[in-house]
């Protein structure tokens, strides 16, 4: 990489950053998920590794968080950004040295923020936890060259239109930066009491809503048409999708804080907008499950289709959770329990991670023209992903039913403590699941890189996926 | 840009848009990507409905709302009743006050947030100060030791009174309603400026 960085632009290779951008994420996604299944270990068995402060829960729990959100599914949004983004313009990335610098000083970047996150320096404030410099790093070295190397790529396009999967990639680069900069407004502004939780939670909520939901259902709407070679069911619930997530996920922010003093009639209307992320989540599975029309075999013989396809299915139960789960109704039972947790890891483990991995294995194919090393690799790190995230969604989801049960009753903490310790053995295994099979992806990954089988001019890697 | 409002539901373009966009569509290679011109399928859009109709109807029994500051308002008037004054003790008085404030309006509410006389003696200052100015007690909390203003609405004049004041069912449904009306009206006019659905492009040609 550092030779590129010093290197004219038109002397990089093409697809360069995409490549960086593509293995950083992977090793992120290794150390992120290490690293949780470390933590579910510490939650499981109380005593294992302790008497030393920096490895207690309260020092690893948001290491773990930020690594796997801005680490593995950020940059694996930029590396599909990389090279799907020009790809669909028909042009060339607007500059592959920008974009190498951008993977450059995000990695130093998160790495200086993770350490000292891991340091105790913290915010405080969950999923912002960094400290306000740190934010204003990530916000000007990582998500504004990111965007500009986005919006200057489809400006520069060769095509009249622009498809549906740069209209999302376009909009959340712009509205990641204006969640970093609104949301962390506290920090910068040191504004405490409602204000300080309101704009937390306003970040937390959009940086889901407004960056990770919409970019990996936009990797989805280029893989599915790309891989299948089927057409896009429909450009018009395309436009239902598009709008709905901007109007829709822009505004629950309140559905987080339904005790708190705010008013009620912000946390209605915030609710109202709450279940109708089911209006967009309707929009994205049924155009990309007819999309698949009549190429159905491919969820079983092809793993990109097979990854999407699980990552969208997985997007029915996140939305039916999502919108319900914040209603006052049923708030109440599982608010502050395991339950939340299990719906925080089907929205990124589950229903994003899915569809990114999508991405980044078909972009290293495709970028480097290398088949695949494994496809077994890849089999063993799907069934490895999928079984391991289920076990852990379903165990945290009844230790979060039976919190709630405790809570609501009244029930000692060391019952509830004790009626959930088989359940985070469960999610220890789950987890650990997750971190074996990236290990093995990691490691496919690098040898599709090195000894991957070259593939011909004019066909496409999937394509060769079974031959020898 | 040019409007036709002949068949506003088929298309709201005129012919000659229409065509020069179905010869792009056609004619336009996004990286290998094509895209067809289907309409929403008719359960697609009766589950939006249903959603919509479920958001409202989920979210509008209003149980679960945080307690105002004025369903405390009858147990702090109650403190100086001679009957709670005469009580041997706190629980006692508090029995009294909880027995002179049935069937006033706010029985469940107040059944699912007891207090005890501890909380009513820290509560009572700030209550009184309150109720003396007037105030609508219903935007006002009781957050840790203070009752704070915080279930505002509406505009206020200089006075402090409310402009309007919302009746107790409108909890942000009305403001919903002109949000959610402005999304579809606009995705709407969005989706019928497209050629209409019955022509698909012929992709590759």
């Amino acid at each position: 990489m550092l030779k590129y960085l010093f290197a004219k632009n038109e002397d990089i290779p093409s697809g360069s950053a995409a490549i960086f951008f593509g293995f950083s994420a992977i090793i992120w996604f290794v150390i992120g998920t290490g690293l949780g299944s470390f933590n579910a270990a510490k939650l499981a068995f109380p005593d294992f590794v302790t008497g030393n402060e920096y490895f207690a829960f309260g020092h690893m729990r948001q290491v773990h968080v930020m690594a796997v959100i801005f680490g593995w599914i950020s940059m694996a949004f930029a590396m599909a950004m990389m090279y799907i983004t020009p790809a669909l313009g028909n042009n060339k990335l607007w500059s592959e040295k920008l974009g190498l610098w951008n993977c450059f000083l995000w990695n130093l970047g998160l790495t200086l923020g993770l350490t000292v996150l891991w340091a105790g320096i913290t915010s405080g404030r969950e999923y912002s936890d960094f400290p306000w410099p740190i934010d204003l790093y990530l916000a000007t070295c990582v998500f504004i060259p990111l965007g500009i190397n986005v919006w200057m790529t489809i400006l520069n396009r060769r095509t009249q239109g622009i498809y549906t999967t740069n209209w999302f990639f376009a909009a959340a680069t712009f509205m990641v930066i204006i969640v970093f900069l609104i949301g962390n407004l506290p920090e910068f502004f040191h504004l405490t009491g409602l204000t300080e939780a309101y704009l937390t939670w306003w970040f937390a909520h959009n940086v889901l809503g407004l960056w990770i939901t919409p970019v990996a259902a936009a990797i989805a709407y280029y893989t599915i048409p790309k891989v299948t070679g089927n057409p896009l069911y429909s450009h018009r619930i395309g436009h239902l999708h598009f709008w709905s997530v901007v109007v829709f996920y822009s505004t629950p922010a309140a559905h987080h804080l339904m005790s708190a003093p705010l008013p009620e009639w912000l946390k209605s209307f915030a609710s109202v907008e709450g279940v109708l992320i089911l209006v967009p989540a309707i929009a994205f599975v049924s155009n990309i499950m007819l999309t698949m029309q009549g190429k159905w075999y491919m969820f079983v013989e092809n793993i990109e289709v097979r990854f999407t396809v699980t990552g969208c299915l997985m997007a029915i139960p996140l939305n039916m959770q999502g919108g319900f789960q914040q209603t006052r109704a049923i708030n109440w039972y599982i608010h502050g329990t395991g339950w939340i947790v299990a719906h925080a890891h089907l929205a990124l483990l589950g229903f994003s991670t899915f569809l990114e991995v999508a991405a980044v294995y078909y972009g290293i194919q495709s970028i480097m023209k290398r088949k695949l090393y494994s496809i077994t690799l890849a089999n063993m790190h799907f069934w490895l992903l999928l079984i391991g995230f289920t076990t852990y969604w379903v165990s945290m989801t009844i230790a979060g039913l039976i919190q709630g049960a405790g809570k609501i009753y009244e029930v000692p903490y060391i019952d509830v403590v004790i009626a959930e310790h088989p359940y985070m053995i469960a999610r220890w295994l789950g987890g650990s699941m997750v971190f074996s099979g990236n290990i093995l992806w990691l490691y496919n990954m690098w040898m599709t890189a090195r000894k991957g089988t070259v593939v011909p001019q004019g066909r496409l890697p999937h394509e060769l996926a079974y031959e020898r | 840009m040019s409007w036709n409002f002949d068949k506003p539901l088929r298309t709201m373009c005129d012919s000659a848009t229409n065509e020069a966009d179905k010869v792009l569509w056609e004619k336009e290679d996004l990286g290998g990507i094509t895209e067809d011109n289907n309409r929403l399928p008719v359960p697609i859009v009766l589950l939006v409905i249903l959603t919509v109709i479920t958001a409202f109807a989920v979210t509008f029994p209003l149980w679960g709302q945080r307690p105002t500051a004025e369903i405390y308002e009858g147990y702090i008037k109650a403190m100086s009743n001679p009957e709670v004054l005469a009580a041997k003790n706190d629980q006692e008085a508090m029995e009294k006050i909880i027995q002179l404030n049935k069937g006033k309006g706010h029985d469940g509410m107040l059944e699912r947030h007891p207090v005890t006389m501890d909380d009513l003696r820290i509560m009572k200052p700030e209550m009184e100060a309150l109720m003396a100015k007037g105030v609508h007690m219903d935007e006002y909390e009781v957050v840790g030791d203070h009752v704070v203003m915080a279930n505002f609405e509406g505009n206020k004049r200089a006075d402090g009174t409310v402009i309007r004041k919302q009746p107790w069912w409108d909890k942000g449904y009305l403001i919903d309603i002109f949000y959610l009306s402005y999304f579809f009206i606009g995705v709407t006019i969005l989706i019928k400026r497209l050629p209409p659905s019955s022509w698909q492009p012929r992709h590759n040609h």
